[in-house]
C-alpha cells in the first residue's frame, strides 16, 4: 500500500515535471470531459462555443467528444457513468430526466453548484425548471434551450386567402376549423400537401399528436403513473381522427420520412409545415441564397384546440455520477464555471432556431432583434413537456408508439379507437 | 513405473496443448452463458449485478403478448425465408454447374456479391430502391398492387419484403454450398445412367437429389439458424412495425436491454431465444438426417 502511494507520488511528480516543461503557463488547468450529441448546424454552433470557451478561460480545459443521438447516446451515458467512465458534464433531453433518475446516475445540482455558475432558478423558464427537476423538486439539470413545434408556412401559397394579414403575416387561424380552411384554400392554390410533418417517423407523428393531445388539456402519462387517464384517451383517439382527416383528404402527405417532410415544404409544395424550430437555420439560409422561390415565414402552432399550447423539450445539462467516485470539487467548480459561461452565450445557440431557457437573454433586446426566431418565443412560457415517466422522452417507448400505432392508423391501418387501445397496452407493458 | 511416469508426461503435454482453447473458450463463451443464466434470474440493470428474482422474469415473458407476437413472427419470417432461399440457391446451382471456366466464375461472382454487403449497407440499398416516394421500384410495386406502396410501413407487406431483401443478400453463400456438393457427385453417375437411358429428370430424380441431400440438409439448418436470429434488417428497415407486424425476438431482447436498462429481463428472452434455437435445429436436422436415410 505504502509502496503503492510512494510510486504513485513519484509517477504524479514526474508527470509534473514533464508538463511543466512542456507547457509552462497552465499549472492549475482543469480539464473538463464533455459529451453531447449534436450533429449538423447544432453540432458547429456547440463546437464554436466551446471554442470560444476555451480561448476565454484558460484555467479551464474543455475535451468535447459529440456521440450518436437517440438510444445509443444515452446507452453509452448509462453504463459509463456507472463504471467511473463516463463524461464530467454532458447533454441531456430533459424529456429523458426521469429515465436518467430511474437509473441515477445524475448528481444533484444544489443551489451552491448554481451559485458557482452564477445562475438562479428564478432566471429560468418555468415550464422548463420545472422539467429539470426530480418529483422531490430536487434540481437535476440546468435547462440550456427550449426546442418546440412551430409553424412555418408558405405565403405564396397562402396568397388571396383571408389567412395572411395586410403585411403578409399568418393570421385569424384559431381553431381546427379554420385551419382545415386554410389547408383547403392551400390546396385550391395549388399545394399538392397543403400540412407536411414526417408523417411516417416517430418524431414527426409524436408531436403533432402530443401537440393536439396536449390542447385538449389529455394527459398520455400523469404523474402517479397512469396511461391515459380519465377522458384522456377520448382525446387521444381525437387527436388521431384529426390526422387521420388530414391525410384523407389528402392534405398531409403519405408515409413522409423526416427528409422528404422538409423537401416538400422548401420545394413550395406543402403552405404549411409542422416541425421543431431547428429547421428554422434552413430556411433562413435557403431564403439568403434565393433559393427557396417563395417568401416564408413562421409562427407559434396556432390554437387548433381547446388550450393554447403546444410540445416542447429542453437541452440541458447533466453532471452523471463518476462511478462509486466523488468529482473533485475544483473539478465541479470548473464544470459549474462551464455551464454558466454556455448559459450567458446562449444567444449563438438561439440562431440554430432553439429559444433559450435563461432569461436573461431570452428577454434581452439581442434577442428580441432576432427575427424570426423571436416570433415564437413567447410558447416558453405556455410549452407542454413529455409526461414525466421512464418510458417516455427522445428515443423511448413513446416515440416507438407513435411509429409503431399512430403512424400506421392515420394511414388507414386501424380505427384510432383500436389505436389507442394498443397505445395504451403498449406504454402500460413498458412501464412495468 | 517408467511407464505411469511417460503416461503422466504425456497428460500433461495434452493438456498443455488444449489450454489455449480452454482458456479463450471459458473466456469469450462459458463464463458469458453462465452469466446470461445468472443474470435472467436476476432484476439487473445493464450495469450491476441486480437481486434474485427467482423465476419472475420467465413468468413475465410467459404471459408478455409481445414475446408471442415476435414469436409468430420469427417463425413466419423462417416460413418466408429458409426453404424458398435454399431453392432458389439450388436453382442457381444447377445453372452456374452448366456454365463453364470464366462464365461460371464471373457468375458465381455475381451472386456472391450481395453477400459480401454489410447489412446497413444492403438495408439502404433497398431502403432507396422502394422508397415510397422517390424508389426506382415504386412503379414495379405499382404494376402488381395498382398504387405505389410504402412497404415497410404496411403490415401485410413488410415482413415478405424483409424476406425478399435477406434472401438477395445472403443466398450467394447458399449457391456456394450447393455448388460444392454438386461437384462432389461423381460424373460416371451420370454417365453410366445415360448410356442406361435415363433422362435428364430421371437423373435429377434419382442422383442428384439424393447425393446432394446432406448438403441440402445443412443449408436448411444452417439457414434456419440463421434466419431465427433475424435483427439487423427489421432493425434498421421498420424498426418491429407497424403494430408490432414485423417485431422479433432479438428486437425484444435489443429494445429491453439498451433502451429500457432491463438487464434481467433481456437475459430471460435471450436464453429462451438460445434454446428455441438449439430444439428447432437440432430437430430439424435429426428429421432431415432420418428422411435422407430412407
Amino acid at each position: 500500500m505504502e509502496e503503492g502511494r510512494k510510486m504513485k507520488l513519484f509517477t504524479s511528480l514526474a508527470m509534473a515535471a514533464l508538463l511543466s516543461g512542456a507547457m509552462p503557463v497552465m499549472a492549475q488547468q482543469q480539464t473538463i470531459t464533455w459529451w453531447d450529441f449534436f450533429a449538423g448546424g447544432d453540432g458547429a454552433r456547440m463546437k464554436a462555443l466551446i471554442q470560444q470557451f476555451n480561448d476565454e478561460n484558460p484555467d479551464i480545459k474543455v475535451n468535447a467528444t459529440t456521440l450518436e443521438w437517440g438510444t445509443p447516446f444515452y446507452t453509452k451515458v448509462r453504463t459509463s457513468a456507472a463504471v467511473g467512465q463516463g463524461p464530467d458534464v454532458m447533454t441531456y433531453h430533459l424529456s429523458r430526466l426521469p429515465m436518467g433518475l430511474k437509473e441515477g446516475i445524475l448528481t444533484p445540482i444544489t443551489d451552491a453548484d448554481l451559485q458557482i455558475a452564477g445562475l438562479a432558478k428564478d432566471d429560468f423558464y418555468t415550464p422548463a425548471l420545472e422539467a429539470a427537476k426530480g418529483p422531490d423538486s430536487t434540481l437535476y439539470a440546468v435547462p440550456f434551450d427550449i426546442h418546440s413545434t412551430v409553424l412555418f408556412y408558405n405565403k405564396n401559397l397562402l396568397k388571396g386567402t383571408p389567412f395572411l394579414d395586410a403585411e403578409g403575416n399568418l393570421t385569424g387561424i384559431d381553431s381546427l376549423e379554420k385551419f382545415e380552411a386554410a389547408l383547403a384554400a392551400a390546396k385550391a392554390n395549388g399545394s399538392t400537401a397543403p400540412i407536411s410533418y414526417a408523417t411516417g417517423d416517430d418524431g414527426g407523428v409524436y408531436r403533432v399528436f402530443y401537440t393536439l393531445l396536449a390542447q385538449q388539456g389529455g394527459e398520455l402519462i400523469s404523474a402517479d403513473g397512469q396511461v391515459l387517464p380519465g377522458d384522456s384517451a377520448d382525446k387521444a383517439v381525437r387527436a388521431v381522427e384529426i390526422m387521420t382527416k388530414w391525410a384523407e383528404n389528402g392534405w398531409q402527405p403519405e408515409q413522409a420520412l423526416y427528409e422528404a417532410s422538409v423537401a416538400l415544404f422548401t420545394s413550395g409544395k406543402s403552405a404549411f409545415f409542422f416541425n421543431g424550430a431547428w429547421e428554422v437555420p434552413t430556411m433562413v439560409d435557403l431564403s439568403a441564397k434565393n433559393e427557396l422561390g417563395f417568401e416564408w415565414g413562421v409562427a407559434e402552432i396556432p390554437t387548433l384546440l381547446e388550450k393554447h399550447t403546444n410540445w416542447a423539450d429542453s437541452h440541458g445539462w447533466a453532471v452523471p455520477i463518476q462511478g462509486k467516485a466523488e468529482m473533485a470539487p475544483e473539478k465541479r467548480e470548473a464544470v459549474m464555471k462551464l455551464i454558466g459561461w454556455m448559459e450567458k452565450h446562449s444567444l449563438d445557440w438561439a440562431a440554430a432556431g432553439h429559444i433559450p431557457a435563461y432569461k436573461p437573454v431570452a428577454t434581452s433586446p439581442e434577442f428580441a432583434a432576432m427575427k424570426p426566431n423571436s416570433n415564437y418565443a413567447g410558447l416558453a412560457d405556455r410549452a407542454t413537456y413529455d409526461p414525466r415517466s421512464p418510458v417516455a422522452g427522445v428515443a423511448s417507448p413513446t416515440y416507438d408508439a407513435a411509429v409503431n400505432i399512430i403512424a400506421p392508423a392515420i394511414h388507414g391501418y386501424m380505427p384510432a379507437t383500436d389505436a389507442v387501445d394498443q397505445l395504451r397496452a403498449e406504454l402500460e407493458k413498458a412501464m412495468k | 513405473m517408467a511407464m505411469i511416469r511417460n503416461q503422466r508426461r504425456h497428460r500433461l503435454v495434452a493438456y498443455s496443448l488444449i489450454l489455449p482453447f480452454v482458456a479463450i473458450f471459458s473466456l469469450v463463451f462459458a463464463y458469458p452463458i453462465v452469466e446470461v443464466i445468472r443474470l435472467s434470474f436476476t432484476n439487473a440493470t445493464l450495469i450491476g449485478g441486480g437481486e434474485w428474482v427467482g423465476l419472475q422474469n420467465y413468468r413475465e415473458l410467459l404471459s408478455d403478448k409481445l414475446f408471442y407476437t415476435s414469436l409468430k413472427n420469427n417463425g413466419y419470417f423462417v416460413l418466408l425465408t429458409v426453404v424458398p432461399t435454399t431453392a432458389i440457391a439450388l436453382g442457381i446451382a444447377l445453372m452456374v454447374q452448366r456454365l463453364s471456366g470464366r462464365l461460371q466464375a464471373l457468375a458465381l461472382a455475381l451472386f456472391f456479391l450481395p453477400y459480401i454487403l454489410p447489412v446497413s449497407v444492403v438495408t439502404q440499398i433497398w431502403a432507396w430502391m422502394l422508397d415510397f416516394q422517390f424508389g426506382v421500384l415504386q412503379p414495379v410495386l405499382e404494376l402488381i398492387a395498382g398504387k405505389p406502396i410504402p412497404v415497410f410501413k404496411n403490415p401485410h407487406w413488410v415482413m415478405p419484403m424483409v424476406a425478399l431483401v435477406t434472401i438477395w443478400w445472403t443466398n450467394g453463400f447458399n449457391v456456394l454450398l450447393l455448388l460444392a456438393g454438386l461437384r462432389n457427385i461423381p460424373q460416371d453417375l451420370y454417365e453410366a445412367s445415360a448410356l442406361d437411358g435415363a433422362n435428364r429428370r430421371q437423373q435429377f430424380a434419382r442422383i442428384t437429389w439424393p447425393l446432394l441431400w446432406p448438403v441440402v440438409a445443412l443449408v436448411l439448418t444452417l439457414q434456419l439458424i440463421l434466419q431465427l436470429k433475424l435483427f439487423d434488417q427489421v432493425y434498421l428497415l421498420s424498426e418491429g412495425g407497424p403494430f408490432n407486424s414485423s417485431y422479433v425476438l432479438l428486437l425484444m431482447v435489443y429494445r429491453e436491454a439498451f433502451q429500457q436498462n432491463n438487464g434481467g429481463y433481456a437475459a430471460a428472452i435471450s436464453l429462451v431465444v438460445f434454446l428455441l434455437i438449439v430444439t428447432v435445429s437440432v430437430l430439424q436436422y435429426q428429421l432431415l438426417r432420418i428422411r435422407g436415410r430412407k
